[in-house]
């Protein structure tokens, strides 16, 4: 579902992102894991259709975002990793607005968004203008969002930032069950802990390389560390800086 | 002291980085195009004010009260500009910039941070008022032929204006702050502020100026001129500022000294109180203003009626984002009196027309109904140019922090430029053609004239509103914390200039023709085929001027907010 072929971003003399290869199937959860500055959030804003690659391709669901951006966006869920939202709507009306971009069947808008509304503890919120929203709230209503329009695939930057442990408990169970659907997960995360517990396959990224890819078992054997955590295969493979 | 200093350091780091060139593209672009037309507005002001000190000179006896209440009317407008100026930026500073909570959270008193802010506030509300008393107070210091120390007395005098205006403006703050919330208060300023400045043009165009040159009103001049020799309240600062002015300008070095004293005295004894206060109270206020006031308004609600349903005949990306667009405007409490200040605009514009002595012209009036429809068009096109300038300019710069938004959703950049385009297109469009027709009648032009005037505003709209869409796409700011503001950057500055220049192109090329045209008519003459060809030219190149505006700068937009 998520194929990145040579993927290159350039800011002016700086490499943020070089020749990124790597791929994601239907129903997987991948996470992307690396140091601060390695490409992470670079490569997901590509992903979103935010940033345009240097060089290189991006297909999703088997188009080129490219030469289809609009279809594909239509196919993605998308959550940046701050939730910067319109203040002066309220979580409905943001809700609302999201369903006529994505065309969300009309009929089915007002019983799916108060379902997710719900879901996310914010139907009591509904009304109110997001500029009253705590910095947890806003994020679970870009989740929700994100959810509307039933995505074929998800992309989301540092997904538990600002989320309370319900929250994180919750959100981690909504994606496995997605998982399930047949829908495609690429996390971005520093957490580890969350990457370990969550994804089948993750991506560590560093000075916008990957330097190694598998399930945390492949990891491990990787790094060649036995039953050691995520986090020290993590600090391993970045200290050594060559494994792929 | 050193705290103070270290809190000031990244305002002044982040200004000396702006100015590197590496930073802004066009930088040189920006400084010439700013720094031109700052000088054409300073050269103007004063080759204005010398005239008219010089013709008041001419006039015996009344011309020195003339020109004295002059400077004291000047003196008062520049305090009531820098307290207002100084109220909004200190509520700003103090109050509801971003890097606050950083500040606070620093190991410093909030006693420092005040005065390391209320510093920064000063500067930023005196600094353009203070440049632009420069040229008054030079056209004065010449018509009087003053020595050096009046104009070292100005200085010093000015100086403590400002110190006295920023030092009220804080204390007001901290009062009002410690009772609302930093943003409510700010909102009722600003609603109470264009009230004011709106009550303020009426009653002066309603008391209708062009009465002066009426010959049967003159006994009325003669009583305003007694009614000026009354002096200013003894009490005010302004009353002490503009009292040692004129007295360096008379050469009384004495009493002009011993005013700045006065002045002096009274700003830094109101900068003790400011801190005092702020000790007290300061950290209180700012507490306060980190809630969210609730709405001001709510919103009413009919069975069934809401935005949505009004505009069920848009296409659907298209009324989605007409309705966020819509909400977020009237939600906005900044964008109120920005409405107020339109409607008035726009009564004013149509109420002078109203009140033109036409009859009264020795030329004859239809030849003056027909200039003047002439220039009506270039007028309402300027009319147009502003509101286009302050509502539609900034449209894509208020997408702000959530332009990701837009960035993802599927909906190309190309699609969501034209749907600002049209949000805004009709209402203007609606507007100027009202402005138009409602002037044309109150002139009673010919039905010509009228159909023309018409015809080029139907042209020129969609150009005017292309170009500010276009070019607030090409000079976006996403991260002002407040976007309207963008008007006033170099992209707004372009936005003014390319608007000039179109409206003057299309008024030239239909203004040869159709003097012809109505000159025809007049003498009851028929057209040559030149004068035909030249009549087709020029409209056709009118038009191709129009469409050109439209497409170009919404392309250049779009192209570079699909790079960015």
């Amino acid at each position: 579902m998520i194929k990145l072929n040579e993927l290159t971003k350039h800011y002016g003399s700086t490499i943020a992102v070089n020749k990124l290869n790597l791929h994601a199937d239907a129903g997987e959860i991948y996470g992307f894991i690396g140091p601060n500055g390695a490409g992470k959030t670079t490569t997901i804003r590509m992903m979103g259709g935010i940033l345009a690659p240097t060089s290189g391709n991006l297909f999703i669901g088997g188009m080129d975002i490219a030469q289809n951006p609009i279809a594909v966006k239509k196919m993605i869920g998308f959550v940046p990793d701050r939730p910067f939202l319109y203040e002066k709507l309220t979580g409905m009306e943001f809700l609302r607005f999201s369903a006529d971009l994505y065309e969300v069947n009309p009929a089915e808008f007002s019983q799916k968004a108060e379902q997710l509304l719900r879901q996310f503890a914010l139907w009591d919120w509904a009304d109110e203008i997001i500029e009253a929203y705590s910095h947890g709230m806003k994020q679970r209503l870009i989740i929700a969002s994100a959810l509307l329009h039933n995505p074929k695939i998800l992309i989301i930057d540092e997904p538990m930032v600002g989320l309370d442990p319900a929250a994180v408990r919750m959100v981690k169970d909504i994606f496995k069950e997605l998982a399930q659907k047949q829908t495609t997960i690429f996390i971005s995360t520093h957490t580890l802990s969350i990457a370990e517990d969550l994804c089948h396959r993750i991506g560590v990224i560093h000075r916008g390389t990957l330097l190694a890819e598998g399930s945390v078992d492949e990891l491990k054997h990787i790094a060649k560390l036995g039953e050691a955590r995520l986090e020290e295969v993590f600090l391993t493979i970045i200290k050594e800086n060559a494994f792929l | 002291m050193n705290t103070i200093l270290s809190l000031l350091k990244p305002r002044v780091f982040s200004t000396i980085n702006n100015l590197r060139t590496d930073n802004k593209r066009n930088h040189w672009m920006r400084f010439f195009m700013f720094g031109a037309a700052g000088i054409v507005f300073w050269a103007g002001t004063f080759i204005i004010l010398y005239r008219v000190l010089f013709y008041f000179q001419s006039v015996q006896d009344f011309g020195d009260i003339l020109a004295m209440k002059l400077l004291s009317m000047i003196i008062m407008t520049f305090f009531v500009l820098l307290l207002f100026s100084s109220i909004i930026n200190c509520l700003s500073h103090l109050y509801l910039s971003q890097d606050l909570q950083l500040l606070h959270s620093l190991p410093a008193s909030s006693k420092d941070i005040f005065l390391s802010r209320w510093l920064v506030s000063t500067f930023d509300s005196s600094w353009m008022v203070v440049a632009f008393s420069l040229p008054a107070f030079l056209s004065y210091g010449l018509i009087y032929k003053a020595g050096i120390i009046f104009y070292m007395i100005v200085l010093v005098a000015i100086i403590f204006m400002c110190l006295i205006a920023s030092a009220l403006a804080a204390i007001l703050v901290l009062f009002g702050a410690t009772i609302l919330p930093a943003g409510r208060i700010r909102t009722i300023l600003i609603i109470l502020g264009f009230i004011l400045v709106l009550l303020f043009v009426f009653v002066l165009r309603l008391t209708r100026p062009e009465q002066l040159v009426n010959p049967d009103s003159f006994a009325s001049v003669v009583l305003y001129l007694n009614s000026m020799q009354t002096p200013n309240s003894p009490f005010l600062p302004t009353t002490w500022i503009t009292d040692a002015v004129k007295a360096a300008l008379r050469g009384e070095i004495n009493s002009s000294l011993f005013n700045i004293a006065l002045t002096g005295s009274c700003a830094f004894m109101l900068i003790f109180i400011g801190d005092v206060i702020a000790r007290a109270v300061y950290f209180m206020g700012f507490s306060k203003s980190q809630t969210t006031p609730p709405r001001l308004f709510k919103p009413l609600k009919y069975k069934g009626l809401s935005w949505e349903s009004l505009l069920n005949f848009l296409p659907r990306e298209s009324k989605a984002f007409a309705v966020k667009e819509i909400r977020i405007f009237f939600r906005d409490s900044t964008q109120w009196p920005q409405l107020f200040l339109m409607a008035a605009l726009i009564a004013i514009y149509l109420y002078n027309f109203s009140v033109l002595p036409l009859d009264k012209s020795p030329i004859k009036t239809i030849y003056l109904q027909n200039l003047f429809s002439f220039l009506n068009m270039g007028l309402s096109a300027f009319v147009l140019s502003a509101l286009a300038a302050r509502f539609v300019f900034p449209a894509v710069s208020m997408e702000g922090s959530a332009f990701w938004i837009v960035q993802a959703a599927p909906v190309s950049i190309k699609r969501f430029l034209w749907i600002k385009f049209f949000l805004y297109y009709v209402p203007l469009l609606i507007i100027a053609e009202i402005l138009i027709i409602v002037s044309n009648l109150l002139l009673q032009v010919s039905l010509f004239m009228m159909i023309l005037s018409a015809v080029t505003m139907f042209f020129l709209v969609p150009a005017i509103v292309a170009l500010a869409v276009g070019l607030g796409a090409v000079y976006p700011d996403f991260k002002s914390e407040n976007p309207a503001q963008v008007v006033t950057s170099f992209g707004g500055l372009m936005l003014m200039i390319l608007c000039f220049f179109l409206i003057a192109l299309v008024i030239t090329l239909e203004a040869g023709p159709v003097y012809y045209a109505i000159m025809a008519d007049i003498h009851g003459k028929q057209f040559s085929l030149l004068q035909i060809t030249w009549l087709i030219v020029s409209f056709g190149l009118a038009i191709f001027l129009c469409f050109l505006s439209v497409f170009y700068p919404m392309r250049l937009g779009e192209k570079n907010l699909r790079i960015r």
